[in-house]
């Protein structure tokens, strides 16, 4: 029987950066290759900040893989870039030159509707030429096993297919890498959150604004005490004809403290240092959250398992360096390499091997070393005392303190700018928020704008979205009820919130056997699938349906 | 010397790199490296590849532009094989005669033309006609006493026929997304052979006279009906009597007494389309088996276009390309809904198969904006419909998915989570309420419908995704719409705020509700709905609402 299931050389899961870099290298070398995507479109479920890195260290950057790439499916080339330290008004601004343009081939901003529906066109027709292709509203939900090895891949909309590899590159929350057992869903300390606002600008607004020449851009970034103490910061990016404006926190933090994380983002946006460059005009385009793996904690040494082979994000591998976000670039290369492991295997005539080269060439190629920086094992996690940590939170709080920090001034500059210094930050209030805080209030000057900006309601934001709902088919099921189990969801769900009826997740009091009970209830309808109610929640939780649930136009 | 020396590297690495190498002799002698060398299947199979395709690069050239001197006469009858337009093929010839003129070229190009040409050779030694009974004596022939179907030969076709299937008096929607597709098929063919066929639309059933008018707006030229008492439900018998009635009036096979009719003048329609429904899919089968054609069913795509065949068993001469005009092209996804094939419906020698038949899945193409303004000509048809043909019967029937209908009612009252301190009594009052009124409907937010209240048993059977007004549940406009508890989300409000006056009970002040309704009702449901339901009773809502509201 099985015997009849179609067979593919390769199947590649998911057509975001990771899978189609897989794909095309797969493809190249001609190997029969299919490419799953449950997404209406490629893109139209994903969300990043994003600025796509070029990285020079890199064995395959994504305009190697896609010659017109740059042209085709991206936005603003980024070569300024500066971290605001924020106390209330006052701002202490630092340029992250070193930083941003270490080991930086180029970076250009994104929106990743255009660029992975950009970079699907590519890889269908590169792999139709192998005797596969992409299809798109087709969701994997599970691994094909024989004799307990996996061999292929289930889906809710085609019968089984086998493979002699499977990249499973189906991102954050991966079905897959849970399935093999490869990741678990369970501590919030494993993850950020990234929420998203993607706001319209007028013709020439950018341009005029940010003091930069058409087609360039610029990245600036917000520390301080914007976000009500909550672990992380804030994002705002220069795309074509919109900015891209968000937030991305520790979601234990977002979790223990109950913060609701549209409010942070609303907080924000509603800056003053925001006020001349979003202007008076707000339009968002759209709403958008994602969960972010933290690769520190959660790259996988050994992503694999028989012929499944994890890429970018299922594999954990998104690298925080500091306050910059490198996830694309990682996910492109481990595609690529993935795929040269396939070849290499099949060229040796043993593809069961696929794995094992693939975790070699992860080490070889210094994409491992990136990603869990021996460094931070050993100073970062120990909180031990290196030369940021010198300025402990005693020294920040003590007058003698900021007496140091107000000394140091602008080499603090420098040392935001050394990527071997970030890279051990420990994921501490102190770098978030405490240290920001004190700089901008002992080196800052007061910014003057009048932020007039209403962010829209989450009802407002919800409304605006673009959804196929699958009627009766919900696609997360609460396993507990309770509140205590399952309440943190109501905060820490980017469309849900206290006290507000129309999102994924309400409180409630019941009264049954006699006494009262404090209860969630759950409507996947305003679900925007990050992901985040999968780690803060008591809950059965899988993707929609092929094509079904929310449809991102920006991403 | 070679730049890449194949055997110093992995094969991924080879991969990328042999695709910037387009000298044949480079790779040729990398090829030799390599196999004195590892010798690796792989990395031969590779630059092998590679030389194929650096070599078939001329193979691929352009015939139109392409540069015959350049060209061995093995290429030349290489690249002729893969052209079927006559046109490029003379002017190849004209190039040819013009450059280094060769007979044996020459040869080839004229051979080729020849078989492409060919079948429009009508005076060649075409097949003979041998009856099936006689070609496979050995066989028997279950069909050939099927004095019943009976197929056509050189026949007139023209027309596209549309089977629209109704429901309860009113189109479905397939209806009208066949009708759009079909305009928009027919109006191109027109355009590309110069004809003025048209596109029309079949209705069959009790009462379907009166959707004449609709089915033009969507796109018929013509509106052929059969009404008849016995048709109020589809029974395939009658049906497919009557479909094949009309297809055949005033053509070769016309029935007796139908020979002439001034609504038709052909044989046979040229292209039927019909719907991949459970109705649909069994009319068609039997309609197009009646008329002895092929059927492509659950289609997904149509387009009409010239297609060149070479299978003898449609040119009827082996060896020879024929082009067949106007031919349907029916896309359907393979069982997988992996794939795609095309079908196509093809007349062969000493029989036709037309109509070119497919019937089509719902949902394949956009139902079409109406045009109110078009105009049609309307046609009933008529012939007496035997008895006999109705001896099945149908006995009893069940809707399916009756669900709760709270549209068409006077009164909609409906709850939403305000009820929340106590969920059973808040239903409860919303059910008096109802009772109050003499036509009035029970409806719901989704935000009670998807809560973890937990209710009491006689209220149970109330709360449901039936009973959901709004975007995702039904649209209803009432006279009177009243919401107790509702907020007002967008997506509650696409199914209500057509109603003609809306009244809104929240505690809220600043409710989005309040945007939308014309009287707003400040205050706690629980309080606010017996004194509403008093009202009724007594005969003065209007005044009691008029005086509570603060709009
Ligand atoms: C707010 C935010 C800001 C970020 N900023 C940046 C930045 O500035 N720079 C940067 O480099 N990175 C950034 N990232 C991270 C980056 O977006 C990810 O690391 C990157 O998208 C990972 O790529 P991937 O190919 O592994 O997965 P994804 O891009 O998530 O692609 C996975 C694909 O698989 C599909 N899929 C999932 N499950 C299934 C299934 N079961 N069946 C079929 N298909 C499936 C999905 O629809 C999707 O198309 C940011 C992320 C967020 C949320
Ligand atoms: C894709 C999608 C499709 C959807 N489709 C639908 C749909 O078809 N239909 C639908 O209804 N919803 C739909 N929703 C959900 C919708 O967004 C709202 O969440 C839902 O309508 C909210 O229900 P509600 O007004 O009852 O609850 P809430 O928004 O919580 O409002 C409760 C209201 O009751 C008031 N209130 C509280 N106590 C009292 C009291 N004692 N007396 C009086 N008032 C009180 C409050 O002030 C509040 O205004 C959809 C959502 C999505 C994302
Ligand atoms: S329900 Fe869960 S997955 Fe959906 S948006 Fe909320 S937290 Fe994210």
């Amino acid at each position: 029987m099985t015997d009849d299931y179609e067979h593919y050389e390769a199947v590649v899961v998911g057509a975001g950066p990771g899978g189609a870099a897989a794909a095309a290298t797969l493809a190249r070398n001609d190997i029969e290759t299919l490419v799953l995507e449950r997404g209406t479109d490629a893109g139209s479920k994903n969300v990043s900040g994003g600025l796509v890195y070029a990285e020079e260290s890199s064995p395959y950057t994504i305009d190697d893989l896609f010659p017109d790439f740059r042209e085709e499916a991206t936005d603003r080339a980024v070569s300024e870039h500066y971290i605001h330290n924020v106390a209330g008004r006052s701002v202490k601004t630092f340029d992250l030159h070193d930083l941003h343009h270490h080991d930086t081939e180029w970076a250009d901003a994104v929106l990743r509707r255009k660029m992975d529906s950009w970079l699907a066109r590519r890889v269908h027709e590169m792999t139709r030429e192998t005797g596969g292709g992409l299809l798109t509203e087709v969701r994997v939900n599970g691994l094909l096993r024989e004799g307990g090895e996996i061999v292929g891949v289930t889906c809710d909309e085609v019968d089984p297919i086998r493979a002699d590899v499977i990249i499973g590159a189906d991102g954050v929350n991966s079905e897959l890498a849970r399935d093999a057992g490869l990741m678990d869903w369970e501590e919030p300390e494993e993850w950020f959150q990234g929420v998203k606002a993607v706001v319209d600008m007028p013709e020439g607004a950018i341009e005029e604004r940010f003091g930069v020449d058409e087609g360039e851009g610029v990245a600036h970034l917000f520390s301080g005490d914007l976000f009500e103490g909550a672990r992380g910061g804030g994002f705002l990016y220069t795309n074509d004809q919109s900015l891209s404006v968000g937030t991305v926190f520790h979601l234990d933090s977002i979790a223990e403290e109950r913060h609701e994380p549209q409010e942070l983002l609303d907080n924000l946006l509603t800056h003053p240092l925001l006020a001349d460059w979003v202007g008076d005009e707000y339009t968002e385009l759209e709403y958008s959250a994602k969960l972010v793996p933290d690769s520190k904690k959660v790259a996988h040494p050994s992503p694999h398992r028989d012929r499944l082979l994890l890429v970018g994000d299922a594999a954990g591998q998104m690298q925080a360096q500091g306050p910059i976000i490198k996830g694309m670039n990682h996910a492109v290369t481990a595609g690529a390499l993935a795929a040269e492991a396939f070849v290499d295997a099949k060229s040796r005539g043993d593809t069961d091997k696929a794995g094992q080269h693939y975790e070699s060439k992860l080490e070889t190629e210094g994409v491992m070393d990136k990603l869990r920086p021996t460094r931070y094992a050993t100073l970062g996690k120990l909180g031990e005392l290196g030369p940021v940590d010198s300025l402990s939170d005693a020294l920040v709080d003590s007058p003698v303190g900021r007496l140091g920090v107000g000394l140091l001034g602008d080499s603090l500059e420098r040392l935001y700018n050394s990527p071997f210094l970030v890279g051990m930050l420990p994921d501490t209030k102190l770098g978030y928020v405490t240290l920001p805080t004190v700089i901008a209030e002992e080196l800052g000057e007061p910014v003057a704008g009048e932020n007039t900006v209403e962010p829209p309601e989450l009802d407002d934001r919800i409304g605006d979205l673009t959804y196929d709902i699958d009627e009766g088919n919900p696609h997360i099921e609460l396993r507990d009820n309770s509140f205590t189990a399952s309440g943190t969801a109501v905060t820490a769900c980017p469309v849900s919130a206290k006290d507000f009826g129309g999102g994924c997740y309400r409180d409630e009091y019941v009264t049954a056997n006699g006494g009262e009970e404090h209860v969630v209830s759950l409507d996947t309808q305003p679900c925007v699938e990050c992901g985040t109610c999968a780690v803060v929640a008591d809950t059965d939780w899988t993707h929609p349906r092929g094509g079904k649930g929310v449809e991102y136009k920006q991403g | 010397m070679v730049e890449i020396d194949p055997t110093e590297l992995e094969i991924a690495e080879l991969g990328p790199k042999i695709t910037d190498v387009d000298d044949a002799d480079e790779l040729r002698e990398m090829l030799a490296r390599e196999e004195d060398g590892e010798d690796r299947a792989p990395v031969t199979t590779l630059i092998e590849d590679r030389i194929e395709t650096v070599e078939g690069d001329d193979g691929e050239a352009d015939p139109e532009s392409v540069d015959l001197s350049e060209l061995t006469v093995a290429d030349i009858a290489n690249m002729v094989r893969d052209i079927d337009d006559i046109d490029v093929l003379e002017d190849l010839l004209e190039r040819e005669k013009a450059g280094e003129d060769r007979k044996t070229a020459k040869s080839q190009i004229e051979s080729r033309m020849e078989s492409v040409e060919g079948s429009d050779d009508e005076d060649g030694d075409g097949p003979e006609y041998v009856p099936p009974e006689e070609k496979h004596p050995d066989l028997d022939h279950p069909t050939a006493d099927k004095q019943w179907v009976e197929g056509t030969q050189d026949g007139d076709y023209r027309d596209m026929w549309v089977y629209c299937e109704t429901q309860h008096g009113e189109l479905i929607d397939v209806s009208r997304e066949m009708l759009g597709k079909g305009r928009e098929l027919m109006d191109d063919y027109n355009d590309q052979y110069d004809e003025s066929e048209d596109l029309v639309a079949v209705l069959i059933g009790d009462d379907v006279a009166d959707l004449a008018e609709e089915v033009i707006a969507f796109g018929a030229d013509k509106v052929l009906y059969h009404e008849d008492d016995r048709l109020d439900r589809f029974r395939h018998n009658p049906y497919t009597e009557i479909m094949t009635h009309m297809a055949r009036a005033g053509g070769q096979l016309a029935p007796e007494g139908y020979e002439d009719v001034d609504w038709k003048a052909y044989d046979e329609p040229r292209y039927t389309v019909f719907p991949a429904t459970n109705n649909g899919r069994d009319l068609s089968a039997l309609v197009q088996g009646e008329l002895d054609s092929g059927l492509a069913s659950d289609c997904s795509g149509l387009y009409i276009e010239n297609a060149m065949i070479s299978n003898p068993a449609k040119t009827g001469v082996p060896g020879d390309s024929k082009e067949f005009e106007r031919i349907l092209h029916m896309k359907r996804p393979d069982f997988s809904g992996f794939e795609y094939s095309t079908i196509l419906c093809i007349d062969k020698p000493f029989r036709d198969f037309h109509p070119q038949g497919a019937s089509v899945i719902p949902g394949s193409f956009e139902v079409p904006e109406p045009d109110d303004e078009r105009e049609g000509e309307v046609v009933e048809h008529d012939m007496d419909l035997d008895d006999e043909w109705f001896a099945v019967d149908v006995v009893d029937y069940d809707t399916l998915d009756s669900g709760v209908d709270l549209t068409g009612h006077d009164v909609v009252v409906a709850m939403g989570r305000g009820i929340g301190r106590s969920p059973t009594e808040g239903i409860e009052l919303g059910l008096e309420l109802v009772e109050a009124f003499d036509d009035a409907a029970f409806g719901l937010s989704r935000g009670v419908i998807t809560s973890s209240y937990s209710f009491d048993g006689h209220v149970e059977q109330y709360i449901g995704e039936d009973r959901q007004i709004g975007e995702s549940g039904q649209v209803v406009e009432p006279d009177v719409y009243i919401a107790a508890g509702i907020s007002g989300a967008i997506q509650h409000k696409v199914g209500m705020d057509e109603s003609d006056t809306i009244i809104a009970v929240n505690t809220d002040p600043d409710a989005d509700i309040r945007d939308f309704s014309d009287y707003y009702i400040q205050g706690d449901l629980f309080e606010v709905l017996p004194r509403l339901t008093r009202a009724v009773e007594e005969g003065d809502l209007a005044a009691a609402v008029a005086g509570a509201s603060d709009d």
